[in-house]
This record gives structure tokens, C-alpha cells and sequence, in this order.
């Protein structure tokens, strides 16, 4: 079990720094933590056919990668509750009545009821939206038979988390740059906080990187823990990160930080950029940002100076109103030092020569351009759909040897809203059915209600699911699936970086739970197109997808814990950039032709609305979870008990409320329940909302959802335009406004105190 | 070339030389995958004095018992 937590550090010296024994009875696998998105490599430890313990990798380059999630999942899916059966709904959706079906039948129905859906309504009826490291052995094969059958309506989490980020990326210089942390000298953490059991590599590199002398800036609202140990903490209003950037290259552009021969060589626009940039003197930024001009001076000669420098992928960026201009100002502030595709700064690795990548399996090239043209979303929100990605294609076969480069998952996609627009019959077609797979929709997006409505008019719902979450409530069918303990991995970082890494089955999933590859294959089947899955296990499809290695799967993993491409720098020398221009374009060609601003530039929040003056803000990861999994598991839930509200002492005073206290938070679209904790490392009028919060103990099905509707931060999270990004469509979750309740007879007459004091 | 070029250069083959170098110490077959395990071993070592990574939860893990967990599984606890 768990060890305790009282610590004794000659116990820990004991433990970590002795050479492993082997143990009787114990077969230990080489596998890849599937926890998290983040896929640290780690080691299982078998006992009688069952996985009982997850250490940390024997591997040199590995080691201490693992956390909390990750040592408890032997336990989290042995949970009792955990869906091990396919299951049929007999009752009305969301009543919680259900029969045990098996696959085989289970298929039989939903490809009649799918292929009704098709033929009355079309194939862009049928959307599917999903979470792929959940999925791992997805590989694209949902793409893929998508893209055959003739629907584009494609979406999944990484619309606002990284996947929109390696879109953007490419109207910069065509590709998605992976920071280079063993060689740089200055990085720089938006908002982002790494730590100990979260983002655990990325907190290792940072840490070692600081130990030999890089320097650390970071642009954070909250004093963070990774605040406390920069040389520089910027803490700007919260949403203001794209602001803060314009008034970086301001200042590098006034004093000439820049690197002239790359900007004179390899970029076009600057003098546009020169232009937008003098919109924003010093004063103006300090304004917008809340900071003193000159720290954010100091901040900006520090990076361009003091390079190589990184900005790490940042999920902050993600999930704003600026959210295209932000990104885009990541790449500018790249570009122009001079830091892209050198040692220490961003690397544009491309895919991995040896393997078929998942955008080759995806075959996207499948899909007509008439049924392209009908995704949703792409009129209005084009940045990441087909439409927006459409200009890349000719130099991305150009610099990276194929059309379609489908980066994190995140080139090709249906921008949520509009997909869950549509599904509640407020689109330009009918949605009728609705697959999810791994994810929990209904609480990933914003806008919770129209997305609970837009489930309850579906004609058919499919899930391939671990537990019973809030969204699996509603389906009408759920198929159990199988964990990362119980299926093999090929993990080619989703087409960011170039690094191929493997992951050994540990065990028999339980029951009669199958892998993703089962489903798709299952489905193919069931839609009389079994040759778009040709292949008849996972390790055959794996065999086929290695082939030009001449190593068939079993050979692969049993060899090799990670594969890299022999790195290359400044590849652009030879190639130019896969971008319209070739070159680094700081004024997109591609936004001007889609009819958006080609350069970035920083939308303001709407006016203040008194009945709501204080600013949340969402999308916050606690250790014990990730994003809205994990809640079944006691000793996580030990851990986090209740959602918590960090709200500084200030404002906690100025509402009169106190440490533990329930209260509310209340916007335009709904309210929740949450319990006060006061830091002082929160600033006065924001306050956090932890993502993702519903408990599985909790009443089940329509009115209920398992605590869904008193809990769950997507209740609050608006998708009306003034709070969606205009070229992605994705919402704006850093400083939505809102009110605390206070829940007493009181609430009126604090309220009142509230707004006079805010006048 | 400029002294810029000079260092871009020189990072660049140190970086390829310890990407050969992780590579070959994560298959550790050959004697000369085992002579880079070693190397890469020693280069990554910390002291226990400076290891930001110690946590209790995680050194003093002592994973589950099968049985126990095939209980909890069938509800039996």
C-alpha cells in the first residue's frame, strides 16, 4: 500500500539511493504513464498477473519522472465501480437504467442506428470528440474512419490545450518548436507552474536548468511556487499575457535586441509588426497589465538578451479571448531573437522518419473538399479547422514531406462550440449522434447546459469510458475500456516532437474491457467498411507502422525504451519554413486571406458588469487529478475532499467570508457550490475555480450527474463571443467575471456593500 | 565564422553527441550501450542533499498486494 506520509528522510536516502533487487515473482515492464498527458516513462511491477506496483524508470534519462497519479494506478483501476461490461440504455437517456450487452451486439445496433443517421441526415451528422492520451491506441484510426465515412465534426480537449497551440504555431513558421531546456539560458513560464506531482518533467528540466545557472521569468496573477523562484515575477492581470508581450517586443524592438541578419533573412513583415508594436508604449502596457514598465523592461532585455531563451507550450495562452494573438506574439518573441530551431532555444523537430506517422494513418486526403467545407465552425472560427490549416498544406509536403501534419491532434479540428451549437439544433445541419471516447465532454468544454442540451437531442450516443462519469450518463451506449496498465503503446509524442518511445502490457484488462484500436476496428466492421482497419491486433497494426525499421512490435519494444531521429538545427537553411512565404511570417499571409487581422494585436475585457466584479479564472490542475478523472480514488480524494476557492485575504474579507466556508460563485450562466480557502498568494478580485469537480459517490443521471451540476467549473465558462477567441472560437477561462454568495440571509445586504464599495 | 555562428555550432554537435549517447544507454545491449548506460548513469546522478525530487510519497512507496487488490476490485472491502 501507500506509504505513509510522515516523512523520514533517512527512509527515503534508504529507498531511492540502494540498487534495485529483483524480486521473486515479480515481472517488471518497461511502460509509459498514461495518467496524464504528459506520458512519463516508469516501470510496472507485476504480482500474480496483476499489476502491483509503478516505480520509477531504470532508465538514466527517465529517472524520478513519475507522481502521486501515477504510483496509485494499480489501485484507481481495480476500483469496484470501475465499467467492465458494455452497457445498453433501456430507460430514457439519463434515467440510469441499463443492460449488459456484449460487444458483438452492441456494434450490430450502433452501426444500423449510425448508418440511419448517415444516410437521412449525412455524414457530418455523426461528431466524435475525444481525449487520446486516455485513448492511446486511437493512432488516428478515429480520424481515419471519419474521414471515410464523410465527417469532419472532429473536436477533443486539446482544442483549448495544446492542440490549438501547434495550429497557431504554424502560421508562424509551419511547425509546433519543442523547447530545447538542457541547452537554454533563460526560460520563461506564462502563467504556467510545474511542480513536484504535476507536469513532473517539465518541473525537473526547469529545476535543472535554474541549477546551472539559467534564468527563470515568469508571468503569473498568483505568486506561484514557480513565482517564488524566478529571477523575474511579472504579476499581470489575469487574461493580460498577450499584452504583456506586445510591450516585450516593444522594448526589444526600440533597443534593437533583436537579431537582425535572422529578421533581415528569414522573416516578413517586420516593419508591419514594427508598426502594431509602437501601439503599445510602455504605459499602455503597464496599464493593461497591471506591472510597473520597468519590470517589464527588465523582463523583456532578459529574454532577448540572455539567450537562448524558451517559452515552453503553456496551457494559459490556450484559453483566452487573445488566445491566436498570444500564441502567435510566443512564435514572434521566438522568431526575432533568434532563438528557433537552435540549441537552447525551440526546436522544429518534424515527424519521425521511421515510422508512419498518425497523420499518415488519419488519410485525410480520404475527405472530399465538399464535406471539409462543411465542418463546423470553419465560417466563423477557421483557425484550426480544415479551412484555416488549408494554406499549409503545400509547404508542409514541401519542408516536412507529406500535406497533412495534424500537430498534437490539433490541425484539423471542429471548434467545440460550434460542434455543441449544432448538436442543439442551433447549427447549419443536423448533429445526431455523438461519440466520445476517454472523455468527459460535457464538463472539458464551456457551457456546460448547451452541452448537457445538446446531448439530450441526440439521436444515438456512444462512449468508450472507464467509469460512469457525468457524460457517460447520458449515453446509450458504454463501451468499458481498457487502461494504460493493460495495452501496449506505441508513443510517438502526438507528432510534436520527433522522440518514439514504447510502452510493454502489463496485464489482461478486466472483464471485457478492449482498447480503443478494438472499438474503431469493432465500428469499421459495423459500417461494412472493415479495409479501413485492415489489420487484426494492435501489435499487427504496430508491426505495420514500424515497417521501414524491419522490426516487427514484439521486436521494437523488447529493444528499445526510446527511438530518436539524429537531431538537426536549422534545418529552414535548406528548406525555408512550411509556412505560405517560406519564411517566418510575424504578419500571417495565411490570417489575412481567412480575413482576420494578420498581425497580433490584445482585445480588451467587455465593460464590467457591477452585478459581477470579480474575475475567476479555470482550467487549474490539483495533483491528485487530472481534469476530470481520478475522483473515484480515495486516497486522491483524501487529498483534494471538496473543490476549493482560493480567494485572497482581501477580498475574503470584503465578501465576510471565511476559511472553509461554503459559499457560491455565480456568473450570467449559472452558480456552484465551492468551499473558501484563503491564500495570500492570490491577488485582490480574482479568484481560482479548481477544474473538473464532480464526485462519483453522488446521485447519478439527468438532474443529478453525479454533482456535475453543483460543482463543475464548466457551468460557468461562457462561449458568447465576447468570450471566444475570434480565429479559433475557443473560450476565454483566465478572468471570467462573477460574484461570491455568501450563503446567509445575509447575501442581499453584503451584496449591496459590494457593489457601493466597487462604485 | 562570427563567434555567434561558433557557439550555435558547437551546441549543435554536443546536443547530437548526447542524443547518440542517451540512445545508445537506453538499449543497453552492446558493451558499448552499457559503457554509455554508465556515463549517462554518473552525468545524472544527484546527491541526496540536492535531489528536489525526494518526496516520501514516492520513495517510500511500497505499491499493493495482489490478493487485496483483487478484493477491493470485487468489492469485498
Amino acid at each position: 500500500m501507500p506509504a505513509p506520509v510522515p516523512f523520514n528522510p533517512q527512509d527515503v536516502v534508504d529507498a531511492k539511493y540502494k540498487k534495485r533487487k529483483t524480486r521473486s515473482g515479480v515481472v517488471t515492464k518497461r511502460t509509459i504513464c498514461q495518467s496524464c498527458d504528459i506520458a512519463c516513462s516508469v516501470v510496472t511491477e507485476a504480482k500474480k498477473g496483476r499489476v502491483v506496483k509503478v516505480r520509477s524508470s531504470d532508465n538514466p534519462i527517465f529517472k524520478d519522472n513519475i507522481c502521486m497519479k501515477g504510483i496509485i494506478a494499480p489501485k484507481g483501476f481495480a476500483n469496484p465501480n470501475r465499467i467492465t461490461h458494455p452497457l445498453k440504455r433501456v430507460g430514457e437517456r439519463g434515467s440510469g437504467k441499463w443492460e449488459r450487452v456484449s460487444w458483438e451486439d452492441a456494434f450490430a445496433d450502433i452501426g444500423v442506428r449510425l448508418k440511419a443517421i448517415i444516410d437521412e441526415h449525412g455524414p457530418e451528422a455523426w461528431a466524435v470528440s475525444t481525449s487520446q492520451w486516455n485513448t492511446a491506441t486511437d493512432h488516428g484510426l478515429g480520424r481515419r474512419i471519419m474521414n471515410h465515412i464523410g465527417s469532419p465534426n472532429w473536436t477533443s480537449g486539446v482544442a483549448l490545450c495544446a492542440g490549438n497551440t501547434a495550429a497557431i504555431n504554424r502560421y508562424t513558421y509551419g511547425w509546433f518548436p519543442i523547447g530545447d531546456f538542457q541547452n537554454t539560458k533563460c526560460i520563461v513560464l506564462m502563467g504556467h507552474n510545474p511542480r513536484r506531482h504535476s507536469w513532473t518533467p517539465m518541473y525537473t528540466w526547469i529545476k535543472q536548468a535554474q541549477a546551472r545557472g539559467a534564468k527563470l521569468i515568469v508571468t503569473d496573477p498568483r505568486r506561484s511556487s514557480s513565482a517564488e523562484r524566478a529571477d523575474i515575477w511579472l504579476p499581470l492581470k489575469v487574461g493580460s499575457d498577450t499584452a504583456m508581450m506586445l510591450g516585450w517586443l516593444k522594448v526589444i524592438i526600440d533597443e534593437e535586441l533583436y537579431d537582425k541578419d535572422f529578421v533581415r533573412d528569414w522573416t516578413i513583415g517586420f516593419d508591419e509588426l514594427k508598426e502594431r508594436v509602437d501601439e503599445y508604449p510602455l504605459e499602455r502596457v503597464a496599464k493593461l497589465t497591471g506591472c510597473e514598465s520597468s519590470m517589464i523592461a527588465k523582463a523583456a532585455r532578459m529574454y532577448a538578451t540572455e539567450g537562448p531563451s524558451i517559452i515552453p507550450w503553456t496551457p494559459i495562452t490556450d484559453m483566452q479571448r487573445n488566445s491566436t494573438s498570444g500564441i502567435r506574439l510566443q512564435s514572434i518573441l521566438r522568431a526575432i531573437c533568434g532563438y528557433v530551431d537552435v540549441p537552447g532555444g525551440e526546436h522544429l523537430q518534424g515527424f519521425n522518419p521511421d515510422i508512419v506517422n498518425e497523420s499518415t494513418i488519419e488519410m485525410h486526403h480520404v475527405l472530399s473538399n465538399e464535406q471539409k467545407a462543411k465542418q463546423l465552425g470553419a465560417d466563423k472560427h477557421p483557425a484550426f479547422t480544415y479551412r484555416g490549416q488549408e494554406r499549409f498544406r503545400e509547404p508542409t509536403k514541401r519542408v516536412w514531406g507529406q500535406e497533412y501534419a495534424n500537430l498534437i491532434m490539433g490541425c484539423h479540428m471542429t471548434p467545440p462550440s460550434s460542434l455543441f451549437r449544432a448538436m442543439a439544433g442551433e447549427g447549419p445541419y443536423p448533429v445526431k449522434a455523438f461519440f466520445f471516447l476517454g472523455n468527459n465532454p460535457m464538463m472539458s468544454y464551456a457551457n456546460m447546459k448547451l452541452i448537457i442540451e445538446a446531448m439530450m437531442k441526440q439521436d444515438l450516443i456512444v462512449t468508450h469510458e472507464q467509469f460512469m462519469t457525468p457524460s457517460a450518463q447520458l449515453a446509450d451506449y458504454i463501451l468499458p475500456a481498457d487502461s494504460w496498465l493493460e495495452r501496449p503503446w506505441l508513443m510517438d509524442s502526438f507528432g510534436w516532437t520527433s522522440t518514439i518511445r514504447t510502452s510493454e502490457k502489463s496485464m489482461e484488462p478486466p472483464g471485457e474491457c478492449r482498447s480503443t484500436f478494438e472499438f474503431w476496428k469493432l465500428l469499421a466492421g459495423a459500417l461494412d467498411r472493415s479495409e479501413i482497419v485492415p489489420w487484426e491486433t494492435i501489435e499487427d497494426f504496430y508491426s505495420y507502422r514500424l515497417e521501414k525499421l524491419g522490426m516487427t512490435w514484439d521486436e521494437f519494444v523488447n529493444t528499445t525504451d526510446v527511438h530518436f531521429a539524429p537531431p538537426e538545427f536549422r534545418k529552414y537553411r535548406k528548406t525555408g519554413f512550411a509556412t505560405p512565404s517560406g519564411k517566418v511570417e510575424l504578419k500571417s499571409l495565411a490570417l489575412e486571406e481567412l480575413g482576420f487581422d494578420p498581425l497580433p494585436y490584445f482585445r480588451e475585457d467587455p465593460p464590467i458588469d457591477p452585478n459581477f466584479p470579480l474575475l475567476l479564472f479555470t482550467g487549474v490542475r490539483e495533483d491528485g487529478f487530472f481534469q476530470t478523472g481520478h475522483r473515484h480514488i480515495e486516497e486522491m480524494r483524501k487529498r483534494h475532499p471538496e473543490p476549493l476557492l482560493f480567494v485572497s485575504p482581501e477580498t475574503a474579507e470584503l465578501y465576510r467570508i471565511s476559511e472553509d466556508e461554503w459559499v457560491e460563485v455565480e456568473n450570467e450562466l449559472a452558480k456552484i457550490s465551492i468551499k473558501v480557502a484563503i491564500k495570500e498568494t492570490m491577488p485582490n478580485g480574482l479568484i481560482r475555480i479548481p477544474h473538473g469537480w464532480w464526485k462519483p459517490e453522488m446521485k447519478q443521471g439527468v438532474g443529478h450527474l453525479s454533482g456535475a451540476l453543483k460543482y463543475a467549473d464548466a457551468q460557468l465558462c461562457r462561449d458568447d463571443e465576447d468570450y471566444l477567441d475570434l480565429e479559433q472560437g475557443i473560450p476565454h477561462l483566465k478572468g471570467v467575471p462573477c460574484r461570491i454568495n455568501k450563503l446567509s440571509s445575509r447575501t442581499a445586504e453584503v451584496r449591496a456593500d459590494i457593489k457601493e464599495s466597487i462604485v | 565564422m562570427n563567434p555567434k555562428e561558433r557557439e550555435i555550432w558547437r551546441l549543435e554537435r554536443s546536443t547530437k553527441f548526447l542524443v547518440w549517447m542517451a540512445s545508445k544507454s537506453s538499449k543497453n545491449k552492446t558493451w558499448l550501450d552499457k559503457l554509455c548506460r554508465l556515463l549517462v548513469t554518473k552525468v545524472t546522478a544527484v546527491h541526496p542533499d540536492d535531489d528536489f525530487l525526494r518526496d516520501p510519497l514516492i520513495d517510500e512507496d511500497k505499491g499493493f498486494d495482489p490478493d487485496e487488490l483483487d478484493r477491493f476490485q470485487r468489492g469485498e472491502q
